[in-house]
């Protein structure tokens, strides 16, 4: 039997499926892109450095922050350049800010109606009009947060090489404090909706990798934590292997060989134990075991992470809001040559550039997206789909419906993908 | 007695690019649940998985067609729709993928990154606006959502939207002080067309014409101005007009 779907709808981007059930066993299951090539590392060649960032946000209308602080943490390393505060915990808040929208776009807007059987977001608007406001609501608090600090929420424009080239307002920053001590109530409400839904019986072990900070929930930097290894990204990407599968537009990634996950659920494993305390009663009240191989999990972590960004966001805006006044600089590096190679925890996972720069102009980049990553571990878990709990009883239908609702789990950004 | 009116059929496309002007539509939030109550839904991927309906009255379109399939769908849709509007940089200027073309080694480019390259589409982008007639058009990298939620909502009201022929120094507050141009920034805000709201500028970012030229502008004049003012060369102009794939534009505005 074929099972076949044609552009899988609430993704970001353009893809299908397709897989053989041969005897009740899934075979050759595969995720076909569907999106132009757009060349975007062949297209930053020559230019200036400072267009990395800049162009690289384009590639992800969804995370571009995630994209420009990427490419500017690469530059900075290739120049030895050490951010300075405020600088810091303002990029660090535009991180959060990211997080909350995305997750708050994909758990309620793409997720949800999954768990209800709804074909369309406005019977689930129709159905749940209070839930719809709070998911809205957050989702503006995020990009408030972004905005008010980078200049405007899709594509920021004030992150420079050094810093961030322009203050944010502090009565601004007042008003986004008190908005998220405010609805924080909002994000733990949302969370526990998700921590009530019934996840699809499904597991397969797998490697978990995130970015590890011994000091806190790491977004913004870090070591990279391969399960229970933690080692340098450096080192990390000599056993990253990036293979084209026939002509796809999108490359798929393994670490030693194998697949694995990044994304939520894998930061959540790897360590949960550096959440703020709200996230981390709410996921000790869901009675989660760890680890935690089902991969249906990731939307409940992303509803976990969404509360535990509120709350980061809170302590970082309470330390602002003392400062007498916000002073940032940009500054201007010596030497304009080197190779830098940067991690950045994007909403779906880790995001990689590794640049290389002679004299400000741009050499060479690299860039592995997360769902590079996940797609590989995505179409390997669909590969053994059958082990999902009652498979073999569900209609052709109910197959098709619980595959699409496992892809959309792993909230894969297909236009990141093909960059 | 007339009819009952129908709603109108929306659909919201997208073709090759970041997905950026659909968030910026989601962004509109609360403001973009209340134009969904005003229509009905022909095809909007990110929201629904409905069967795609025959026709559709308004379909806005982002993103370039840059594989066959999309190019044969982009026709398709002209065909049932009876407004089309092109959204974006990419959908009117050909987006920042353009970039390519210009290099004139987008053969070995492609070659760099994948290692096999057969079946894979590379050609020259081409706008939405250059493959099939474009009604309206809200241009941006991102759209502004303020302004697109105007021209939609003129649109659906049976008006005809259209956007004022004036320079992003009209909405810029640093006209007439601390202007980006006069500090020695590489600013086109005086070539590109205003409706953004100014915010690059607003935060010391230098305009770079993401909405395309204006009709009638002097491009030699914005050149000699860069070179003394921004002390930049032809060739950091090029790099600079080249984009977010502005080239045939400029060129057709400068006849």
């Amino acid at each position: 039997m074929k099972l076949r779907i044609d552009h899988i709808a609430k993704i970001e981007g353009h893809a299908s499926f397709t897989a053989d059930i041969i005897k009740g066993d899934v075979q050759a299951a595969k995720i076909k892109i569907e999106e132009g090539a757009r060349l975007f590392e062949g297209i930053m060649k020559d230019r200036k450095d400072e267009e990395i960032p800049e162009i690289g946000s384009r590639i992800c209308g969804v995370c571009p922050v995630a994209h420009s602080f990427a490419g500017f943490k690469a530059i900075e390393k290739a120049y030895n350049i050490e951010i300075k505060e405020p600088s810091l915990s303002l990029r660090k808040l535009m991180a959060l800010g990211q997080l909350i929208n995305s997750h708050a776009l994909h758990l309620f807007f793409f997720s949800l109606s999954d768990f209800f059987g709804f074909k369309n977001d406005l019977q689930l608007i129709n159905a749940y009009p209070e839930k719809t406001h709070d998911a809205i609501k957050l989702r503006e608090i995020g990009n408030r947060l972004v905005e008010v600090i980078g200049g405007r929420s899709i594509h920021p424009l004030t992150p420079c090489i050094g810093g961030i080239r322009k203050s944010p307002d502090m009565d601004e920053l007042k008003q986004l404090l008190s908005d998220c001590q405010n609805n924080l109530e909002l994000a733990i409400k949302l969370a526990e909706l998700f921590i009530g839904l019934k996840y699809p019986d499904f597991h397969r072990q797998t490697t978990f990798v995130s970015l590890y900070k011994s000091d806190e929930y790491a977004i913004y930097d870090g070591q990279i934590k391969v399960d229970k290894m933690i080692m340098k990204p450096e080192n990390f990407m000599l056993m990253v292997k990036e293979v084209q599968k026939g002509n796809d537009v999108a490359k798929r990634t393994y670490f030693a060989g194998k697949s694995y996950m990044v994304g939520a659920l894998a930061r959540l494993n790897n360590h949960r134990e550096q959440l703020n305390p709200q996230a981390k009663e709410l996921l000790e009240e869901s009675k989660l075991k760890f680890p935690c191989y089902n991969p249906f999990y990731n939307i409940m972590s992303q509803s976990i992470e969404l509360v535990h960004c509120i709350e980061e966001a809170i302590k970082i805006l309470n330390k602002l809001v003392k400062m007498e006044k916000i002073e940032v600089s940009e500054i201007n590096a010596q030497n304009k040559t080197g190779e830098g190679l940067s991690v950045f925890e994007a909403p779906r996972g880790l995001l990689f550039y590794n640049v290389k720069i002679k004299d400000s102009i741009v050499e060479e980049v690299d860039i592995i997206t997360p769902t590079d990553q996940n797609l590989t571990n995505l179409e390997a878990d669909l590969e053994e789909f059958e082990k999902l709990g009652g498979f073999s009883k569900l209609s052709h239908k109910e197959k098709e419906d619980k595959i699409k609702m496992l892809i959309r789990a792993y909230d894969p950004c297909v236009t990141c993908a093909v960059h | 007695m007339p009819k009952a009116k129908r709603k109108p059929v929306l659909a919201i496309l997208s073709l090759t690019c970041c997905e950026g002007c659909q968030v910026a539509i989601f962004d509109l939030g609360e403001r973009f649940l209340e134009l969904l109550t005003r229509v009905d839904i022909g095809d909007f991927q990110l929201a629904e998985e409905m069967p795609d309906v025959d026709k559709y009255d308004i379909a806005i379109v982002e993103g370039t067609a840059i594989t066959k399939e999309q190019k044969r769908r982009l026709k398709i849709i002209r065909k049932k729709s009876k407004i089309v509007v092109a959204i974006g940089a990419c959908a009117l200027l050909g987006g920042p993928q353009e970039i390519k073309d210009y290099r004139g080694d987008k053969n070995r480019l492609i070659r760099q990154i994948y290692p096999n390259v057969r079946g894979i589409d590379n050609p020259n982008i081409k706008s939405v606006k250059e493959m099939i007639k474009v009604d309206y058009e809200i241009p941006g990298c991102p759209i502004n959502k303020e302004e697109f939620l105007v021209i939609i909502n003129k649109i659906l009201a049976g008006n005809k939207p259209k956007i004022i022929q004036q320079p992003v120094c009209e909405e810029c507050i640093r006209k007439n002080k601390a202007c980006l141009l006069l500090l020695g920034k590489p600013c086109l805000g005086a070539i590109s067309l205003a409706g953004c709201g100014a915010p690059c500028p607003k935060n010391n970012f230098p305009c770079d014409g993401c909405r395309g030229p204006r009709k009638g502008i002097d491009l030699d004049a914005m050149k000699k101005s860069l070179k003394i003012k921004a002390r930049i060369n032809d060739k950091d102009i090029e790099l600079i007009l080249q984009r977010f794939g502005k080239k045939n534009e400029l060129i057709k505005n400068k006849l």
